[in-house]
């Protein structure tokens, strides 16, 4: 499979912990940073739900939306999974926009490596060709 | 992205059922009848009765792939597939693939990612694999290469 850059993101999250399905925690985004060499900008916010599996690995259930620096909104979703155990982080974004000029991300399947950092997760996200 | 080849897929397809214009978009069922996929790690058949593709014609031209099936290894174990996929290229090229005819899958972009989920310990390591697939439309039923994302 072939692939080309599309963009490096970071997100900055806060946790609410377990949740009445006991598996399920909730980790809101509070801000994050997009770029790459055809868009740029910030994280606005979202969300990640994250369901720990009985064998330590974690789906992640992920929405924000994303502002570009001239001003054109993204919602962003993804799924993915995380194993600590294995160092397996990757994720499969999607994207919507109304903005002309991103309409190509409308048309897009794209896959992400994520690797964990202290104030939250940094994805590289590759485009799918 | 490093990748590695997980499996060949193909299915046969029944005639689709044009659900036609819904809110967003054409639906579009296509009952999936059989078929069979073979990898390094695995190999079987594609069980028919609740395999199928659901596809949303968008007015942007896009269509968005919603595929599950069920797959059987040759040693008995079952496996759920899903995937979600997008199949779009130039309206000629589009035009040709709903008519049935064989078009080069090079010209056109038919993606999609698939996530399996089993119970057998032989095969438990699909349920945490993250996977890309490409697509070749043919007209007795799609056949896809998919690759583990490493």
């Amino acid at each position: 499979m072939n692939a080309r850059p599309l963009m490096r993101l970071r997100l900055t999250t806060d946790e609410i912990g377990p949740t009445p399905h006991g598996r399920l925690s909730i980790f809101p985004i509070t801000g994050g940073s997009f770029e790459g060499e055809r868009l740029r900008g910030i994280v606005l916010g979202g969300a990640d739900w994250v369901t720990a599996a009985a064998d330590r690995t974690f789906e992640l259930d992920l929405r924000l939306t994303l502002e570009t620096d001239d001003s054109a909104l993204i919602y962003m979703t993804f799924t993915g999974v995380r194993d600590d155990t294995n160092h397996y982080f990757r994720t499969l974004p999607r994207f919507e926009t109304a903005a002309p000029k991103y309409a190509f991300l409308n048309r897009l399947l794209a896959v992400g490596i994520g690797e964990a950092h202290r104030n939250g997760p940094v994805h590289t996200i590759e485009e799918i060709l | 992205m490093n990748t590695r080849l997980l499996m060949t897929l193909r299915v046969t397809v029944a005639a689709p059922q044009n659900i036609a214009g819904v809110p967003h978009g054409t639906r579009r069922t296509v009952p999936i009848t059989g078929g069979d996929f073979d990898g390094p790690w695995l190999r079987g058949s594609v069980l028919p009765g609740g395999s199928g593709d659901w596809l949303l014609l968008r007015a942007d031209g896009v269509i968005e792939l919603d595929f599950r099936a069920t797959l059987r290894t040759d040693d008995g174990a079952l496996i759920s597939m899903r995937s979600f996929g997008l199949r779009h290229g130039p309206p000629e090229v589009m035009e040709a693939l709903a008519r049935g005819e064989a078009v080069d899958p090079a010209v056109y972009y038919f993606r999609t990612t698939p996530r399996f989920e089993t119970a057998h310990p032989a095969y438990v390591f699909l349920n945490h694999l993250i996977t890309v697939a490409s697509g070749d439309r043919r007209a007795e039923g799609p056949i896809y290469t998919i690759h583990e994302l490493l």
